[in-house]
């Protein structure tokens, strides 16, 4: 079935003779976590009016982004039956690709006392997608592996109940990876339990890493090819971790401290490159060595608790936003809300603007995918960009209100009182969004 | 219940005895009923001593050498003649307790100075500070200005009748400053509640008799000296002589801790099992933050018998790998000195060790560098073995000890009157840190309140500890300074003056109101940028080489 409709939207696209190359989005940032959208004969500017929409189902609220595979999108959302208590029901949700049903749901009970509960409105980690297994995590560390055809539960584990975990303030958020036969997830359990790796098809515990005397933070771990060997990169507010991500050992670590565990940032590889970057913390530029595992710092940048803070000489302290390598530069997002420009190899700041956030707010956030040259961009207000970025400047070439932002936000901003912190999915010639009400796809195909 | 109404019978009857047979013709100090709206501004900690020597160098006990920054403070608070000022001196202004001149020593412990031994002592400090209580006298003499001098822990003998007449005198301005008979001050409304903060449940500086701290023998009367202070002022004696700063770490026992592990042994040590419980039950809980659950979230069960099982190792294990005196315990631990400890103590001082230790953890799991005291990237401390029921992220309030703690003290103090807004100590030198789970909302602002609320989801009462008017230095500070010396860390600490930490003075003002007052707020009084000296939010926190 799954395939039927795989050709089926395969056929339609190419009967349309607008996109000459389609993917899916099985995971956090696309195949890879790479951020980077290999489709062609998307569109390059937005119409007016905004972009066409495909279909828009109801959901709950949440923060975790889709992902796309197989003809469905599987998103998880969360309710509060009663809004004096803490009891929650999260929920798994897998929906046509083409038309926007629901095929079916998955539910499960759960507490979110213990979370900072302004931002306790539902699941932080985007589900990944593994042949006939799609992988969910809620916000308080229930790892699901459910049949993607019926939703049925394969096998589940609680990181609370099974491994001590202690819920970090904003929820767990490290979504599933897989790597081979294993899932590799950040756990934050104990003894030494802050990543494991499970046998994908029976939740086994293959390996376990790292201890947990420090928080698991809200990372996504990564995997990268450097040094004749596949590194696992396991960012946590301690360190930057990298380990063999077939039998946990760990290859090397630089000691990277993130003042209250906050570093929801993704690290970004490019080459020879490994950057990260957090409000607290600062930044780090690593340079991986090429003849074995290993890295070295190559430059670093003060965070805010630092002592030596100022505004003047710090380079990316991002918040959410996960920034970009191009070229001999880094562009991101700062947590005030500046779309900042770095040389990779010394930090320094190159150009910086508010004209992409539009403003100077704390923990602005920006979610940026790369296509071709160009970067399609998902501001926290709502908004879809299209932008260039170079050396020179920030260049916008078009901007839509792609959906509404819905999710809490305690500071006010001009823009309004809420945000939407959640990444979107790029697949098959459509973005797939979602807010604390909907999930929308709209076409990013050209002509529609 | 029964031993709370014990409690205050106890302290009605002790009061009328105080006012009838010990006290001066002093009033008993508050906001009158119809006056107009005051502000109130507390102070407590100065710590003045003993003064100079023969040679005009201070002496190694002296404490407060700041005249020329407390002088331009009141000046400022006099500038605004606007506004009438209930200054508070909130305890232990006066060092009636730390001399070097050998007085008040008796084979019997419990024995502190006579009267006449305290009188000798006042008399001295006065001269030493003549100038400062020159300043507080000119003062209260402004406008309608009043001081109040609340007892604290180490001037408690203002409580004797002469010794708290002369020090009201000293300040020649009579009728303007009172002398708290109580123990503490109460505003006339009854909603601000000052008291200097030993007699706080689980103090070992707790007094018994209290505000009536003495004890009789042979138809003698004297102060008592309760047993924190039995163990911990010869350690301070001892030390200060060599390292001048020990008793400027905020909290104060923290100095204790740096000294001792310096001093390398524990054989000098008379009673480690006593130090060891004023140690871990000394230090304020405001080191840590609650700003996440708002109160919501259960506390976890912890399996105490499983705590006792572990022995006096327990405790030992309670202090972080990186506390100073972890050592000097663990040495008396392994010398069996520590044995039979753990049976002193109840099962609620172990459920607040193990809060506090799950605090700890807590906060250096996620590195919260605005912890005010502990290293934030120390290492985290075991938490206790919890209930199967209890684990997991929805029991993480570690702060019911605490909350417990001062209820419990609300309760005592409370009275008849209307409910305790806001209620003020000091005693630990280390000022609350702002609490980010109080964010109040007033007129369509919201603001985040200094202190914190011991009642779970409620803004009042607001508890808040206003540190000292001192300069003190926190563990973590005095850390980054021993880092960067370039001389080993013993001899940086002993060459490290009291001059040398950050001139940066804490204290809690409130601001006139009409019908309840408004949240307390932390101030410190230091230096500008532009070299001015104002009121400010936050500390500079550098110590100078």
């Amino acid at each position: 079935m799954r395939f039927v409709k795989s050709w089926i939207v395969g056929l339609v696209l190419f009967a349309c003779g607008q996109l000459l190359y389609a993917d899916d989005w099985p995971e956090w940032r696309g195949t890879g976590r790479r951020g980077v959208l290999e489709e062609t004969g998307l569109i390059d500017s937005f119409p007016d009016g905004g972009l066409a929409v495909a279909w828009r189902t109801p959901i709950r609220s949440g923060y975790s982004g889709p992902a796309v595979a197989g003809g469905r999108v599987f998103i998880t959302d969360a309710y509060r039956p009663d809004l004096r208590s803490t009891a929650v029901t999260e929920r798994a949700v897998a929906v046509d690709e083409l038309t926007g049903d629901v095929l079916w749901t998955h539910e499960w009970a759960t507490n979110y006392a213990g979370l900072q509960l302004v931002y306790a409105i539902g699941p932080r980690a985007t589900p990944t997608v593994d042949g006939d297994l799609v992988y969910v995590l809620g916000a308080m560390g229930n790892l699901l592996a459910l049949d993607v055809e019926t939703g049925s539960v394969r096998w589940e584990k609680d990181f609370a109940r099974e491994f001590d975990t202690a819920v970090p303030s904003w929820g767990m958020a490290g979504a599933p990876l897989i790597d081979g036969d294993r899932l590799i997830c950040l756990v934050g359990g104990e003894p030494d339990a802050k990543m494991m790796a499970f046998d994908k098809r029976t939740g086994q515990e293959i390996w376990r890493a790292l201890s947990s005397d420090w928080e698991p933070g809200y990372s996504q771990p990564i995997i990268i090819e450097a040094g004749g060997a596949r590194q696992l990169i396991a960012w946590h507010p301690r360190d930057i971790s990298s380990l063999n991500p077939v039998t946990g050992e760990i290859y090397w670590e630089v000691r990277h401290i993130v003042d209250m565990g906050i570093n929801p940032a993704t690290a970004v590889w490019s080459g020879r490159y490994l950057f990260f970057t957090s409000q607290y913390g600062g930044a780090r530029m690593l340079v991986l060595d090429e003849a074995e595992p290993g890295a070295r710092v190559l430059w670093e940048g003060v965070g805010e608790s630092d002592p030596e803070y100022g505004r003047d000489f710090n380079t990316l302290n991002s918040v959410i936003s996960t920034p970009v390598i191009q070229g001999g530069y880094v562009y991101g997002v700062d947590g005030h809300g500046v779309l900042r420009s770095l040389d990779i190899e010394t930090g320094q700041r190159v150009w910086e603007t508010e004209s992409l956030i539009g403003e100077s707010t704390n923990w602005a956030t920006a979610f940026f995918v790369k296509n071709g040259d160009r970067y399609f961009v998902n501001t926290d207000s709502g908004d879809l960009v299209i932008a260039t970025f170079s050396p020179e400047g920030y260049r916008e070439i078009s901007r839509t209100l792609l959906i509404e932002p819905t999710h809490p936000y305690v500071r006010r901003r001009q823009s309004g009182t809420a945000v939407n912190w959640s990444h979107p999915a790029y697949a098959n010639g459509h973005i797939v969004a979602r807010n604390d009400e909907e999930l929308v796809r709209l076409s990013l195909m050209d002509g529609e | 219940m029964g031993s709370d109404v014990y409690f205050r019978l106890r302290i009605v009857l002790a009061s009328l005895l105080v006012s009838w047979v010990w006290l001066p013709d002093v009033v008993t100090t508050a906001q009158r009923d119809g006056a107009d709206a005051r502000r109130v501004v507390v102070l407590s900690d100065l710590h003045m001593g003993d003064g100079r020597d023969a040679s005009g160098n201070w002496l190694p006990y002296e404490d407060f050498r700041w005249t020329d920054e407390l002088e331009l403070f009141l000046a400022a608070l006099q500038s605004d003649s606007e506004v009438s000022t209930d200054l508070v001196l909130n305890g232990d202004v006066f060092d009636l307790v730390q001399s070097g001149d050998g007085a008040c020593s008796y084979e019997d412990g419990d024995l502190g100075c006579s009267e006449d031994e305290v009188l000798v002592r006042l008399e001295r400090v006065l001269a030493a500070h003549a100038r400062e209580i020159e300043a507080f006298g000119m003062f209260a003499r402004t406008g309608e200005n009043r001081v109040v001098l609340v007892p604290g822990d180490h001037d408690a003998g203002l409580l004797l009748s002469r010794v708290g007449r002369r020090a009201v005198e000293a300040f020649q301005a009579p009728g303007r400053v009172e002398l708290a008979t109580e123990g503490f001050w109460r505003s006339g409304d009854g909603l601000i509640h000052v008291e200097h903060g030993h007699q706080i449940e689980m103090r070992a500086e707790q007094f018994e008799g209290w505000p009536l701290p003495v004890v009789s023998r042979s138809g003698l009367q004297y102060l008592a000296r309760p047993w924190g202070e039995q163990v911990v002022q010869p350690l301070f004696d001892d030390l200060e002589s060599r390292f001048p700063v020990v008793d400027n770490l905020a909290d104060v026992s923290a100095g204790v801790r740096y000294a001792l592990s310096m001093r390398g042994n524990t054989d000098r040590i008379s009673g480690p099992q006593l130090l060891l419980r004023y140690l871990l039950f000394r230090p304020s809980w405001q080191q840590f933050r609650m700003d996440l659950d708002r109160g919501d979230v259960e506390p976890p069960v912890w399996r105490l018998e499983e705590v006792r099982a572990e022995g006096p190792r327990f405790l030992v294990d309670s202090l972080p790998d990186d506390d100073r005196y972890k050592g000097v315990a663990t040495e008396a631990l392994e010398a069996g000195r520590l044995d039979g400890l753990m049976a002193t103590l109840s099962d609620e001082a172990l459920s607040m060790l193990c809060d506090r230790r799950a605090a700890i953890r807590r906060a250096r799991r996620r590195f919260e560098r605005i912890l005010s005291q502990l290293d934030p990237t120390g290492p985290p401390v075991r938490e206790c073995p919890r209930t199967l029921e209890t684990r997991g992220p929805r029991y993480e309030y570690f702060w019911e000890s605490r909350d417990r703690l001062f209820q419990r003290r609300l309760d005592v103090v409370q009275g008849t009157g209307p409910a305790i807004d806001i209620f003020v100590h000091g005693h630990t030198h280390l000022a609350d840190y702002r609490q980010g789970n109080f964010t109040r909302v007033e007129a369509g602002l919201a603001y985040v309140v200094d202190g914190f609320s011991p009642v779970r989801n409620a803004a009042s009462p607001v508890v808040i500890n206003g540190g000292a008017w001192q300069r003190t230095v926190t563990p973590v500070q005095l850390e980054r300074f021993l880092q960067g010396s370039e001389t080993d860390e013993q001899e940086a600490l002993r060459q490290l003056q009291p001059e040398q930490l950050p001139a940066c003075y804490s204290f809690v003002e409130i601001e006139p109101y009409e019908e309840r007052p408004g949240p307390p707020a932390l101030r410190y009084w230091r230096q500008q940028e532009d070299g001015s000296w104002g009121p400010a939010g936050r500390c500079g926190r550098e110590l100078m080489e």
